[in-house]
């Protein structure tokens, strides 16, 4: 028995586990589960055009995530990377479409407006609650909404491309799109920028005083609040640095793959690196492991609803078990230690 | 322009519903601890829920109150599992919620694809009517004033609150905290998937993916506003689903007001009134807080 | 006699720990039983036991008939009224209704019963700590518990309150309810209690009848041998540190106003008073936690450290490792942050300096607290309040909760910093600690500074009427 509980709540336990709930899945929609499977992982790692793809839906979880992982390491639960995404993509977008400079410069005030405007994005839900402690869960929430009708709005209205049909701006010159990391695959060097944003985060957190006092902050606030850490400032630069993260990644997005903005810029990225974030542990190197997992899922769903007839809204229910599997196991393991928190007095 | 205030005042009341219910929902969740993020999710899989059943039985209004029972039923389960792994499993109230909703969307959205065979929304059932529509715009008022009822007169209220702000002094007379708290976030769970239910076979006949919309975050914020009673939450409820109104009531009527523009107003008014009030109101004391 | 509640051979281990070790216990009706021990020494667990709110892993518990228990830390819904608390699980109903005017009459005849002044209406949070305990109290008494326990009762109350309290009790007993009291008050046992059992390290180490003992003999067998002597105090040259003003912070209830105090260095000043008389708003005041009108000035330079009173929530992250703790509020002193990075070497050997001389016993520094025992956590709060030498040292409560022997090492370093010359202001709600360390005492009442004692003219029995509010 407790062998067992050991299983389940080690990493291969949830693997396993998580398997036989997709098969199960696969069952219920009438198709074999290793027909499946292996249209999963011939569609994700087949060849190298779907390696690109799943590198591409990694780098595109990666931003996204290592912001959710700065604000929840500080205690500050951001459900709102979707908004921010789409608000950093939006404003590389435009100013992409409006300028004329040599392209280095181009790219660079793309993708450092991009993170602006997530960061601002941010920086709302963390002046609001850091002013007026309004609760940021909600706040994001609705941000996210917000964001994605105002986007809406400009790409139909002032930002839109009149030569095109839908909602969109107008395309980047060829010489403003982000360099290609795999020739005659879609994978942009933005995969690169996301790595090494995840190890500066974890530089961050394990050696700089910013780190540890957000980290302070996250664990034990009323002790970080004694310590001398401003709590308000604090939020709101956490808020803004996550929702840069996020904004930096609509950007490049943006630059990288779509070469113009749009509203379907993101299938939900923003709240499946939710998943990712809390799969890799909160921790940056982790995140970028488990933002390849889901890049796989990403990837190789879209194949499997092409090939095997699973449809890929099949995997938005995978992950959310996967979170809530990954979030019980911690109990089981704890169970299995027999720690039952009871005081010693 | 008496005509424009009376289908002004009926669509408030119609587009109030929806998130009276979830707010009502949010209400007693929160009463006894558990903050209900996946009210979003449980609307869904009651919307959902009701559209299949009616598809299923097909026999005119039988249809409908069937997949209305079966909506509240769906909600109801979806809350049974949050309450499980918000109590039994110790699971972070915000990640189980966060996990919930994507499970929810992502399942019916997969449930159209098994069930209808096509993608984006559902083939059109038997819904309610325009009687059946209006039967639970009132009903909507009922509910809140049964869950005043409830909450500050019964004994079982009196434990759900005190569950909500110290489940130690509950165990302390006696009782199981985790017990009130399973029944109030499943019941959570049931008046959400009755708005959610409202939503697709009460003011229409059919389910699209998105249709919640986010009314059960609006729904959270209504809870807040409404300090975390059920009049107060109503009250807000109806305030938010007035934005609403004001939305298709406006849309159209001034070129310089584009309609996705004003799509995003109840949204904003949610965020307007977070700002304005939450530093003012305090949430039930164990409020998030795992047993 | 059969006993009215009979533990017999009771075992309780935690990860790490043998909490309770083969413990027997019976308790007779009409009897007083005292339990002491150290913190640690399994009281609690033990008395959690024969509650019923923790499962022993061996050994058996028959009580005759219901156990009821008021915990140290009260367990009452503070937004809740007095009536709803006390009748939570068993309110009488009127239907489907609580029947409110029922309640009230029974919370106000079972007061009147047990001569307890309250009024059912009130709303606990808005009740003197004092009050707050009566309500939990009241709550036990109506469920008519053949044996009654006690957890630490008195910790927050008055010498007049603690009277009372003990009135009742002993018409309780008297009525036929056993009694069991866990406590480290050794004067309360001596005086109230016919028997006292004594605890060390999960076993009980002694039992006898009261009358045929002594606070010494008792307090010997807790610690196991000698008590630990706290360091000898020094001639020292006073000069002016911190001067407070006409101070006013916090709200109407539990807040200050108009306190005047001055501390010099090479002195320790020691705030005596019950718990919840303004102590926690002038320290957060003094500290700089909380807005407050009138003056706190430094004579030179600003050079202060806070021992916060609840090490879990204000002095350690406790997720943190021990070297991550030995520089939280230091970690913008310069040594410890260079330019945006944290010096972790530096925090490291900080983390060592404190282990070594504040004897935390912990496997090693990279260890989280959470896994250290209360008076080794204690003994790092203290350890790195002290080791930058500051000017000025705000202690609150310094040794609560924590064993003899680390408590003897705070005290003795707390004396040694201020032989070292740094001025101490020391609030503490166990008035033998204050008697021992001050050089002045002030007393607190009702936010206001109600008499000052020079350590050579103290009288303990002036001192106890002030803090109840007589003159």
């Amino acid at each position: 028995m407790k062998r067992l509980a050991a299983f389940i709540s080690g990493p291969l336990g949830a693997i396993v586990l998580i398997v036989v709930l997709m098969s199960l899945a696969m069952l219920v929609a009438g198709t074999n589960p290793v027909d499946g499977f292996s249209a999963l992982i011939l569609g994700s790692l087949g060849g190298r055009n779907q390696i690109g793809e799943t590198l591409v839906a990694t780098t595109a979880l990666l931003f996204p995530a290592l912001g959710i992982c700065l604000a929840f390491r500080a205690g500050l639960f951001n459900i709102g990377a979707e908004g921010q995404l789409l608000v950093g993509g939006m404003f590389a977008g435009a100013v992409g479409a409006a300028i004329t400079m040599p392209p280095f410069p181009a790219i660079v005030l793309m993708l450092v407006l991009g993170a602006v405007g997530g960061g601002l994005w941010g920086a709302i839900a963390g002046w609001m609650k850091a002013k007026l402690r309004a609760n940021e869960i909600i706040s994001t929430l609705m941000l996210n909404f917000v964001a994605q009708y105002i986007t809406l709005y400009l790409v139909d209205g002032p930002l839109k491309n009149p030569a095109a049909t839908g909602a969109e701006t107008a395309w980047l010159v060829p010489s403003y799109w982000l360099p290609t990391l795999i020739p005659h695959t879609r994978l942009s060097i933005g995969l690169l920028i996301a790595v090494a944003l995840a190890v500066l985060l974890q530089f961050v957190f394990t050696r700089t005083v910013f780190g540890y006092e957000l980290r302070a902050a996250g664990e034990a606030p009323e002790a970080a609040r004694r310590s001398g850490i401003n709590l308000g400032r604090l939020t709101w630069l956490t808020l803004a640095i996550s929702g840069a993260f996020a904004g930096l990644g609509g950007a490049t997005i943006v630059t990288g793959e779509l070469h113009r903005f749009n509203t379907q810029l993101s299938p939900g990225y923003g709240f499946i690196a939710i998943a990712v974030a809390l799969v890799g542990d909160l921790d940056p190197l982790k995140v970028c492991i488990a933002s390849f997992a889901f890049g796989i899922l990403e990837a190789g769903g879209l194949a499997m609803q092409a090939s095997a007839q699973v449809p890929k809204d099949a995997i938005h229910v995978i992950e959310g078990l996967i979170i809530l599997v990954l979030a019980a196991r911690r109990y089981v393991a704890q169970r299995s230690e027999r720690i039952e928190g009871a005081p010693v007095a | 322009m008496t005509g424009l205030v009376l289908t002004l005042l009926w669509l408030t009341l119609v587009k109030s519903t929806p998130i009276i219910y979830a707010a009502l929902g949010g209400v007693i969740s929160e009463r006894s601890g558990v903050i209900n993020i996946g009210l979003e999710g449980m609307m869904a899989a009651g919307a959902f829920g009701a559209v299949v059943a009616s598809y299923y039985i097909a026999h005119g209004i039988v249809g409908a109150l069937t997949g209305l029972i079966v909506g509240i039923a769906s909600g109801a389960v979806v809350g049974y599992v949050l309450a499980l792994a918000a109590t039994k499993f110790k699971v972070d109230q915000i990640v189980a919620g966060v996990g919930i909703n994507l499970i929810c969307s992502g399942g019916a959205a997969y449930g159209l694809v098994l069930i209808f065979n096509q993608p984006g929304a559902s083939r059109q059932v038997n819904g309610l009517g325009n009687n059946g529509e209006s039967a639970l715009v009132a009903l909507a008022f009922l509910v809140a004033f049964a869950l005043y009822w409830l909450l500050y007169r019964t004994p079982w209220g009196l434990r759900v609150r005190a569950t909500g702000e110290n489940p130690l002094a509950v165990k302390s007379a006696g009782l199981d905290p985790l017990r009130f708290r399973m029944i109030a976030v499943t019941l959570s769970g049931a008046l959400a998937g009755l708005g959610g239910a409202f939503l697709s076979i009460g003011e229409l006949n059919l389910y699209s993916d998105g249709m919640t919309a986010g009314r059960g975050f609006i729904a959270l914020a209504a809870v807040i506003f409404g300090r975390w009673t059920p009049l107060g939450a109503t009250g807000a409820a109806i305030v938010f689903g007035l934005f609403e109104a004001l939305q298709y009531a406006l849309e159209g009527r001034f070129a310089w007001l584009p309609a996705d523009a004003l799509s995003a107003l109840p949204y904003v008014a949610a965020l307007v009134v977070l700002a304005g009030i939450t530093g003012r109101v305090r949430a039930p004391a164990a409020d998030g807080v795992p047993y | 006699m059969t006993p009215a509640l009979q533990l017999r051979g009771i075992r309780k281990r935690f990860p790490g720990i043998v909490a309770v070790d083969d413990v027997d216990l019976e308790l007779y009706a009409g009897e007083i039983h005292a339990l002491v021990g150290e913190n640690g020494a399994g009281k609690s667990t033990l008395a959690a036991i024969a509650f019923g709110e923790l499962r022993p892993d061996a050994g058996s518990v028959s009580a005759t008939g219901s156990v009821g228990l008021v915990h140290q830390h009260f367990e009452l819904v503070g937004r809740l009224r007095v009536w709803q608390n006390v009748l939570l699980g068993r309110e009488p109903r009127d239907g489907w209704r609580i029947d409110v005017g029922a309640a009230r009459k029974r919370v106000a005849s079972l007061a009147a019963a047990n001569n307890l002044a309250i009024e059912p209406d009130a709303f606990v949070d808005e009740l003197p700590i004092g009050i707050q305990q009566r309500v939990e109290l009241l709550r036990e008494l109506e469920r008519e518990p053949a044996v009654l326990l006690l957890d630490e009762p008195t910790s927050a109350l008055a010498p007049a309150e603690i009277d009372a309290f003990f009135a009742t009790v002993v018409a309780l007993a008297q009525r036929g309810t056993a009694v069991l009291i866990v406590t480290h008050k050794l004067q309360e046992v001596i005086s109230y209690s016919a028997r006292v059992s004594v605890m060390r390290h999960g076993k009980i180490v002694a039992a006898m009848p009261t009358k045929e003992t002594s606070v010494d003999e008792i307090a010997r067998a807790m610690v196991g041998g000698a008590l630990p002597q706290i360091a000898a105090r020094e001639q020292t040259t006073q000069q002016p540190c911190l001067a407070v003003h006409d101070l006013r912070a916090g709200a109407a209830e539990g807040g200050v106003s108009g306190i005047d105090l001055e501390t010099r260095s090479g002195e320790i000043v020691g705030i005596a008073g019950v718990e919840g008389n303004g102590q926690t708003a002038l320290a957060d005041a003094i500290a700089g936690m909380i807005p407050y009108r009138g003056s706190v000035a430094f004579a030179g330079q600003r050079n202060l450290a806070v021992i916060p009173q609840d090490r879990h929530l204000e002095g350690l992250v406790l997720n943190f490792s021990v070297v991550e703790n030995a520089v939280l509020g230091r970690q913008h002193r310069p040594g410890i942050q260079r330019g945006a990075l944290l010096d972790y070497a530096r925090a490291r050997s900080d983390a060592r300096t404190i282990v070594e001389r504040f004897d935390v016993r912990a496997p090693s520094v990279d260890v989280k607290v959470r896994t250290l025992s209360g008076g080794n956590q204690q003994k790092l709060v203290v350890g790195r309040a002290l080791i930058d030498r500051p000017r000025f040292v705000l202690a609150y409560n310094p040794t609560r909760g924590v064993d003899v022997g680390a408590t003897a090492l705070v005290q003795s370093r707390l004396v040694e910093a201020r032989n070292g010359g740094a001025a101490i202001l020391l609030i503490s709600f166990d008035l033998d600690e204050i008697l021992s360390l001050a050089d002045r005492i002030l007393v607190m009442y009702r936010g206001k500074i109600a008499g000052s004692f020079d350590r050579a003219n103290v009288d303990r029995a002036a001192i106890g009427r002030l803090m109840a509010g007589s003159q």
